[in-house]
């Protein structure tokens, strides 16, 4: 009774505790939701920072590049990327680096088998290569070039030293490259860019070994780049390179050029007397 | 005695008398040699004269410059290496350039200074030498060999014995100085040392206590299965002082592919761990380090005579004029899972010599592969 007697004096209060309570529901109910929030906003947070692959998976970047696979690579690589017999390897695992070196140094698609793949003008576009190596590196993982700068110009000589330990008994001391066996060739790394080169030490394309980061870092890595930029920059001291195959052919150009000079001018000396 | 006989040798009043012009003819004319024509190229003081003055004396005074240039440029010119990134890189390259342009026009222009000095000033001459045909008369080479042998005599070699014998001796110890460094090799016995010779031994032998060698790379670090990707090749060197440098003991680590088929030579099984073998960076041919290596081939080239050895064969030579395979070093893990040397080759490492695989074994495993 007292209840209904209260209505007229104790509406608003009544509304007024309802609303207390109403407001403790709803915050409560708010409480919850940005926990739940923050607990989904974490759980979807956390994984990108620790493996920066499911953070990059782009479903439609991957299925471009699986469009660009299934023109431009299919018919040597198969169509699950397990190879094909006599025509080329299985792309499981190699990963975006050697993706990357391989199409953008045009060596890929390559024109036909033989003793070694040669480097041309990339047939990829630029947006193509990063699609395809989303696809690729979406398929079996693999190493993968970093990004950022890859050179650290103070660390020249060291990177010197690392080359000529690890690269320069097939690349050359200038990186001119050189035979290897039977056709096959250790190319010149003349047109290698900073990207090129990282990805070629870390996928071992072709007959190359694998320089993998335990082997040479990340800092060793940087170090050889810079050499080989810088090496490539360096304006010869004599004015001409003579091919940067050392003493053979700079010999034999003085021997020519130079004992030929002088003969020349013995012979005009002596027509003179 | 090939003077000329028929001349008169004047007196010494008429020598006094004579010109320089005139003496210079007659010492010519003593030696047989007459001076047809003989003289001032110009007329002391002509134009045409003073015109080749200068001339020559063009010549000079350009390779005083370039000499002054070369010198101011060695002294002066900043010669410090400057990288391709630095602005002063032209600064830097232009130094050799520069100091071989300037000396090289210094020696040509002083070279060329000579050779005008003497076609433009020095005198005219034409010159007719009196030569006898055949060989000397007979009177010049009876005289000649008489006084030859005259003054022997007249010295008493034959008398003097000490003298002969202390030459003797000195030539003798100069020929066999001259031959020591030939030798010198065959003084030493290589062999004394017998299965601890050093042509036997290298440093990845364990230590007297038996403490087995890691392999590091080139700036000390060890090295773990891990770090290693299939496919890969590092060039290892044993952890001991030296090591990297001695001549016996760099050797290449490879991580094969798991589905490679290796084959093992006779008494060497169990010298890989896992998918890693380790053989000797030296080629057997004449020593030079073997790297070039093919990872899908399984190839390692040699650069210097184009030797091929088979990483899947056993490092068998399979091209070129090395005859035996590179030398496998058995490897395992230590307590902290780095890689160690188990012992050492079981076979010389480098190029061959005589005794290679004659001497007596110091393990008791087979020396030479059947395979």
């Amino acid at each position: 009774m007292s209840s209904h007697d209260t209505p007229p004096t104790s509406g608003p209060a009544r509304r007024r505790r309802r609303s207390k309570a109403m407001r403790r529901i709803t915050g409560g109910l708010a409480l919850l939701f940005v926990l739940t929030a923050l607990g989904v906003a974490y759980s979807a947070l956390r994984p990108a920072g620790e493996t920066a692959v499911a953070a990059n998976v782009d479903a439609a970047q991957v299925a471009a590049g699986r469009q660009v696979y299934e023109t431009a690579c299919i018919t040597c690589h198969g169509s699950n990327l397990q190879g094909v017999q006599g025509r080329g390897p299985s792309l499981v695992g190699v990963g975006e680096a050697a993706v990357y070196f391989q199409v953008s140094s045009g060596r890929m698609p390559a024109d036909a088998n033989g003793a070694q793949i040669q480097r041309k003008e990339p047939l990829i576009k630029p947006e193509d290569i990063d699609s395809l190596s989303a696809y690729i590196q979406a398929n079996g993982g693999g190493p993968e070039i970093p990004d950022g700068n890859l050179r650290n110009d103070a660390e020249i000589s060291r990177g010197g030293e690392l080359y000529r330990l690890n690269c320069a008994s097939c690349h050359n001391f200038t990186g001119q490259g050189g035979a290897l066996s039977q056709g096959k060739y250790a190319p010149a790394l003349t047109e290698a860019t900073d990207r090129q080169i990282w990805g070629a030490m870390l996928s071992g394309p072709q007959n190359m070994p694998k320089f993998g980061d335990g082997q040479l870092t990340s800092e060793e890595k940087q170090a050889i780049v810079s050499f080989i930029q810088n090496n490539k920059a360096t304006i010869d001291p004599g004015g001409y390179s003579a091919g940067g195959f050392g003493p053979a052919p700079e010999g034999l150009i003085a021997f020519l050029v130079g004992m030929g000079a002088i003969v020349a001018a013995t012979l005009w000396m002596g027509s003179r007397a | 005695m090939s003077g000329n006989p028929n001349l008169q040798v004047p007196e010494a009043d008429e020598l006094k008398r004579m010109s320089k012009e005139e003496l210079a003819h007659l010492g010519m004319a003593l030696d047989g040699v007459e001076l047809v024509e003989y003289g001032e190229r110009y007329i002391p003081g002509s134009p045409a004269d003073k015109r080749a003055e200068r001339h020559v004396a063009m010549w000079f005074l350009l390779a005083a410059l370039f000499g002054l240039i070369f010198i101011i440029v060695f002294i002066f010119w900043p010669a410090e290496y400057e990288p391709a990134y630095s602005d002063r890189q032209w600064v830097y390259a232009l130094y050799t350039p520069l100091i071989g342009l300037t000396l090289g026009a210094t020696i040509l222009l002083f070279g060329l200074g000579v050779v005008s000095l003497a076609k433009k000033i020095m005198p005219h001459e034409v010159a007719i030498q009196q030569r006898h045909v055949g060989m000397s008369d007979e009177v010049d080479r009876k005289t000649l060999a008489a006084q030859v042998l005259d003054t022997g005599d007249k010295a008493g070699i034959k008398r003097r014995g000490v003298l002969t014998g202390s030459l003797l001796a000195a030539g003798g110890a100069l020929g066999v100085a001259a031959l020591v460094p030939v030798l010198g090799g065959l003084i030493k016995n290589p062999w004394a040392e017998r299965a601890d010779s050093p042509l036997w031994v290298t440093p990845w032998a364990p230590a007297p206590d038996g403490t087995k060698v890691r392999m590091v790379q080139i700036d000390g670090t060890p090295i773990k299965p891990a770090d290693i990707t299939a496919g890969s090749m590092v060039t290892v060197f044993p952890a001991v002082p030296g090591g990297a440098m001695a001549a016996d003991a760099a050797v290449m680590l490879f991580r094969l592919r798991s589905d490679s088929v290796v084959r093992i030579r006779d008494g060497q099984q169990g010298f890989q761990f896992g998918d890693f073998y380790a053989f000797s960076k030296i080629c057997t041919h004449v020593g030079c380090p073997v790297s070039l290596y093919e990872q899908q081939t399984g190839r390692v080239l040699c650069p210097c005579h184009q030797s091929q050895f088979n990483v899947y064969e056993g490092a068998f030579p399979v091209f070129g004029p090395a005859t035996r395979p590179l030398p496998q070093l058995p490897i395992e893990l230590d307590s902290e899972g780095y890689f160690v040397a188990t012992k050492d080759f079981v076979e010389a490492v480098g190029p061959g010599f005589w005794e290679n695989g004659k001497f007596p074994a110091w393990y008791s495993e087979p020396k030479e592969a059947s395979g």
